[in-house]
């Protein structure tokens, strides 16, 4: 029986045979013209400079450029801009743009335009706040020069406009980009290769973006955010698929084209379809992280904190989050991302070999902890944080922690950890995230290695020594610089645990055998993915 | 009878109040910072209060609700936190599914339990009327969630003769729209069948034992049109009030049952908002289902003339 | 919720309720035994919730292993000998999972329906009897009952942290109005009665009437319809707890089961079978067992259904 004579017979409702597997609407060329993506979350508000969610930017990079991009080695390359050049003073920047950009609207990309949006996002970025407190002036010159002056020498300019850490650098028009940087904007107009469809915009449940026709690639291969972002569809859309199983059958039925994160238990079914092609999303990865408020009991004391380390085994916690595919996760006893040039493993020895829950509880008992509540505050609707969570609550039950484990979702973890209070008081213990490997590769981009006491990251560690060792990376001269800095970072972090990493893990993609294209890459990234 | 719809009316207007009260008051005492979310993973916490601040989350309590009902009145549900799009948008963007999923289980729901129920009373005391019966206790029983995914399992990966999930607009054609409901209407549509025809059983139960029915039956009228035509009509008002009563049922029951199949309807925005502390986006949609709810309620109480004409106002 | 809606609450709006007539206060009827035999369906709802109330009394004794125990290391096994539900995704073993969740659907169904009883009895009887609270409550109850149960479980559940107890609550809230609208409609046409009457007449004082007269006869449909609130109320925690918003995770109920292995279904499909056959079945005990009681406390009722 198929499937059109189960529904003339059965349920009753006396049908015509119409029932095809589902009428398409678009003929068969239109379909292919169209890329379904399913994405890792909901996109919930489309402001990339006011809300950071990874999402957000992910949809963002379709819609607006950046004057530079990472490439593939994480080197920023001129996108918008024609090229960047600096005093020998090293405190005049000039950038000048392609010309002909246009945005959305028909209008041209001005240098006022760069002006404003550059002063909207280094309002948010931890890297453009570092660059306005030093500015001195950002002007346009003529229409299609940026001039940024700035008090002291920032050498890494170049990494601030490019990188795809959010919030990155995207431009705006003006009248957009004059938005307060802490309201949302509700235009969304850029000079992207694609253009966002306000219209059909049902969040939640879907987004869609149209190419632009007048979008002016550069003549160099594209890689990652740099290079010509050539679109070879007419139409993506995001459909928003929040339960993983829906999403699994959905790509395995064709209805959808492109799955950026499946979860690890469903791939061994995934590879049994033929037509589906699954592949690592992101091989910079991410890092999970066990965050510990430095300012309350008990993980004030630094002996709490490292009983912790002792009996964290980070092969529990990569186990909960991506199954049994032992591919996919490395152990991380350090802060950076593994196989990027700065990672080192330099005082993470306690990370390290078997675990060692006697020494866990004799540092505890060291720590003078008087089984006072550890208020534990897990996500449940992002599941990096909830497997991590449940991880976190056995263990620090077994380390003899009096464990206070408070269920919530994503958003009142945000708010949660913003308290300074003591527990019992609104306040909290210790909080799970994640994040990209992308954002742990220097501590420019990566504030929460950050350990400057109240302006640090939540959980705001004070440790001296790493400050130091962040200052000696800004002023390092080359590489070995560099690393001999990073270096004392991690010593200092990882003795004085300025977090707990809980393992460096990557993700898996899915997309159909008819797409071709698909990049491993820090986000999905749309050029050059064609679909027959 | 006009003085008493328009009474009818009104007295609505109290029910609705409190509602708004209620739900107004819930979200404002409630914990969670929508700031916090919108700031993302690398704010600080200046930046969330900034955020907090521009978006007004820190007047006080008369201020922001005597500005919510005066904005609603105008026909503004406000501004959805997250996506900057108004309530009214996002709710309008979402009627057409979970209304197409209402409608279905309903016409499926009434469809298949009336006549359940006028056989099981007229076969009153057989294996026919345990049959029916056991299966209400069962629609009863078995939560919509763990029937949605029973008949997933079934009917969409092993048998693949129908789609696991999604919805497909009205637009699009009424066999691929048909074909995405089928499965969520009826695993939403398990309790009602089973509320319906027990109230319909059990309401015929009755009428046929009255003497009007002897009566037509002395009279030589046929079986089927004594079911159909006398009894059922004078049944019709209990078991009408039970459908609308049900409407409450079916509004919880899709918040579950669109979750489930991946509908983009109202009730996973409900869902999803209330994940996510959007207090407008909640407000509205709390408010939304509670009006539908007295408003199908109040035109059931408009129809009893109509089914009754014993009943005068 | 399912349940709490049954017809046997219904409020008719607009047309005058149909109110109950006196009833007959419950008395133990002489041959237990031979009662249940002829209704056997009653028996075999009693006798089924009476085992999935051991179970959730001896979970520790049932071969069971520490709930919450993880073990990454073997992690979504199949049932076998060694683990007869198989274990999740964390290595937890799903037998004594389900077994210990079925402590929370007890403890919630019963402490809701126990709760919701007392609160709405008191509300019933204070509205039935004081005049100017009458319009006052109904108001607010007729608010509180047009925002669906279930969404105002969940709206309640958004306002705290998960925990058990706090489930309770908002589920108790969300039953109350059905409550106070049956114990209200009751008190209202026992009023009427000449016996009552005579009693006022008589100068009894107000707590001696609802004492003496009033709440005998509210016991049996009270009775009643706390069992079907306690069926709801064990769906309608497995319903939050499955969305998101109930019984905190590392508490295994059978919802939270259900949920974490919600992902899994296709390819793990026991995770969700077992805690949902055991809730369903637990929920049909009870509703048989309440239409058993229906049937013996309130012959009207079981007359019109």
């Amino acid at each position: 029986m198929d499937r059109r004579t189960l529904i003339k017979a059965g349920a009753g409702l006396g049908l015509a045979g119409h029932f095809g597997l589902s009428a398409p609407a678009y003929s068969q060329g239109a379909a292919a013209r169209t890329l379904k993506f399913v994405p890792q979350a909901n996109l919930a508000n489309f402001d990339p400079i006011w809300g950071t969610q990874y999402v957000v930017r992910n949809a963002a990079a379709l819609v607006w450029d950046t004057l530079f991009g990472f490439d593939e080695h994480l080197v920023p390359k001129p996108q918008m801009a024609e090229g960047a050049s600096v005093s020998a003073d090293g405190l005049t920047w000039t950038i000048k743009l392609r010309a002909g950009l246009k945005f959305h609207d028909g209008s041209t990309v001005n240098a006022k335009d760069v002006v404003a949006s550059l002063t909207r996002w280094s309002a948010r970025d931890s890297m453009g706040q570092m660059i306005k407190a030093i500015q001195q002036e950002l002007v346009a010159v003529d229409d299609l020069t940026v001039r940024w002056v700035l008090k002291r020498p920032y050498p890494k300019m170049l990494m601030a406009l490019g990188k795809n850490s959010t919030p990155m650098a995207f431009i705006m028009p003006e009248r957009i980009a004059k938005t307060d940087p802490f309201k949302q904007i509700d235009e969304y107009i850029g000079s992207g290769p694609m253009r966002f469809v306000k219209d059909e915009w049902v969040p939640g449940a879907k987004a869609v973006f149209a190419k632009f026709a007048d979008y002016k690639p550069r003549q160099e291969p594209n890689s990652w955010l740099s290079g010509g972002k050539h679109i070879m569809v007419d139409r993506i859309e995001w459909i928003v698929m929040p339960d993983p199983a829906t999403a699994s059958a959905a790509l395995q039925n064709g209805e959808v084209d492109w799955w950026e994160n499946p979860i690890t238990d469903l791939v061994p079914q995934l590879r049994r379809n033929r037509n589906v092609r699954v592949d690592i999303a992101d091989p910079l990865g991410n890092i999970g992280t066990f965050r510990m408020n430095h300012l309350t009991t008990p993980f004030n004391s630094v002996k709490a904190r490292q009983a912790v380390l002792a009996a964290l085994s980070q092969e529990d916690y990569m186990r909960a989050l991506v199954g049994d595919d032992n591919a996919l996760w490395k152990h991380c006893p350090g802060f950076f991302t593994p196989g990027t040039p700065l990672y080192t493993e330099e005082g993470g020895d306690l990370l390290k070999g078997p675990r060692n829950m006697d020494l866990a509880k004799r540092l505890l008992a060291e720590s003078g902890y008087a089984g006072t509540p550890v208020t534990c505050v897990v996500a449940q609707d992002q599941p990096i944080t909830k497997a991590q969570g449940d991880v976190t609550a056995d263990l620090l039950k077994r380390i003899g922690f009096n464990v206070d484990y408070v269920a919530t979702d994503w958003g009142t973890t945000g708010q949660r950890r913003a308290m300074k209070n003591p527990v019992g008081q609104g306040g909290w213990s210790m909080f799970h995230s994640w994040h990209a490997g992308a954002d742990c590769i220097n501590p420019a981009v990566y504030i929460a290695c950050r350990a400057n006491g109240d302006a640090a990251w939540f959980g705001w560690p004070n440790i001296p020594a790493v400050e130091t060792a962040v200052t000696e990376w800004f002023e390092a001269p080359n590489l070995d610089a560099e690393k001999a800095a990073i270096r004392n970072l991690n010593r200092a972090g990882m003795e004085n645990v300025t977090y707990a990493p809980t393992g460096f893990f990557l993700q898996y993609q899915a997309w159909r055998s008819n797409v071709s294209g698909v990049v491993k890459g820090p986000l999905p990234f749309f050029w050059g993915v064609s679909k027959t | 009878m006009f003085a008493y719809i328009i009474r009818r009316i009104l007295a609505t207007i109290p029910v609705m109040a409190v509602v708004a009260l209620f739900v107004f008051s819930l979200l404002y005492i409630a914990p969670g910072d929508p700031a916090a979310v919108i700031a993302g993973d690398q704010a600080t916490p200046a930046d969330v209060e900034r955020i907090r601040q521009s978006l007004g989350l820190d007047r006080p309590y008369l201020v922001r609700f005597g500005e919510w009902v005066w904005n609603i009145l105008n026909g503004d549900m406000g501004v959805s936190i997250f996506t900057n799009l108004p309530v009214t948008t996002m709710i309008k963007q979402r009627v057409e599914p979970t209304l197409s999923l209402m409608v279905l289980t309903l016409i499926l729901a009434v469809s298949i339990a009336v006549p359940m129920g006028v056989v099981a009373a007229w076969k009153h005391g057989t294996w026919i009327d345990r049959c029916v019966m056991g299966f209400a206790v069962l629609g009863f029983s078995v939560p919509v969630f763990v029937v949605g995914y029973v008949l997933a399992y079934i009917f969409a990966l092993e048998l693949d003769w129908l789609p696991v999930q999604g919805y497909t607009a009205f637009k699009e054609g009424f066999f691929p729209w048909l074909e995405n409901l089928v499965l969520p209407a009826i695993a939403l549509g398990g309790v009602y069948i089973a509320l319906i025809a027990r109230i319909t059983r059990a309401t015929m139960l009755e009428v046929l034992q009255q003497d009007y029915i002897r009566t037509a039956r002395a009279k030589g009228v046929g079986q089927r049109s004594i079911l159909f035509l006398h009894a059922l009509k004078n049944a019709a008002v209990p078991i009408v009030t039970v459908i609308g009563i049900g409407m409450a049922l079916l509004i919880g029951g899709a918040v579950v049952t669109e979750s489930v199949f991946a509908i983009p309807g109202l009730g996973r925005l409900t869902v999803d908002a209330i994940l996510r502390r959007d207090y407008p986006v909640i407000q509205g949609v709390v408010l939304l289902f509670s009006f539908v709810y007295v408003l199908v309620n109040l035109l059931i109480d408009l129809l009893y003339t109509l089914f009754d004409p014993r009943i005068r106002y | 919720m399912s349940a709490s809606s049954l017809p046997s609450t219904v409020h008719v709006p607009a047309i005058a309720a149909p109110l109950p007539d006196v009833l007959p206060p419950f008395k133990p009827r002489r041959g237990f035994i031979g009662y249940l035999r002829k209704n056997p369906i009653m028996a075999f709802g009693g006798a089924l919730l009476l085992t999935m109330l051991c179970i959730a009394i001896f979970a520790p004794y049932l071969w069971t292993v520490d709930p919450t125990s993880l073990a990454p290391a073997r992690r979504t096994r199949e049932p076998s000998a060694m683990y007869w539900f198989g274990t999740d995704m964390l290595g937890r073993d799903v037998y004594s999972r389900v077994l210990y969740g079925a402590r929370v659907s007890m403890l919630v169904g019963f402490s809701v329906a126990i709760l919701s009883s007392i609160i709405g009895l008191t509300i019933g009887l204070t509205s039935g009897f004081v005049r100017w609270a009458d319009a006052i409550v109904m108001r607010i109850m007729d608010g509180m009952m047009s925002i669906p149960p279930i969404l105002l479980a969940i709206a309640l559940m958004a306002l705290t942290r998960g925990s058990v107890q706090n489930v309770i609550i908002a589920i108790t809230i969300a039953e109350i109005p059905r409550v106070s609208r049956l114990v209200r409609g009751v008190v209202l046409s026992l009023r009427e009665q000449p016996y009552v009457d005579a009693a006022v007449a008589c100068g009894t004082r107000t707590p001696t009437i609802i004492w003496r007269h009033i709440l005998p006869n509210t016991l049996a449909p009270i009775t009643v319809q706390a069992t079907y609130i306690c069926a709801s109320a064990m769906i309608t925690e497995a319903i939050l707890s499955f969305i998101g918003a109930g019984t905190p995770p590392i508490i295994p109920s059978w919802g939270n089961i259900m949920a974490e292995g919600r992902a899994l279904w296709q390819v793990k499909p026991y995770i969700v079978f077992f805690p949902a056959v055991f809730l369903s079945m637990t929920v049909l005990a009870v509703n048989l067992l309440g239409d058993g009681l229906r049937d013996a406390l309130d012959p009207r009722m079981a007359k019109r259904l």
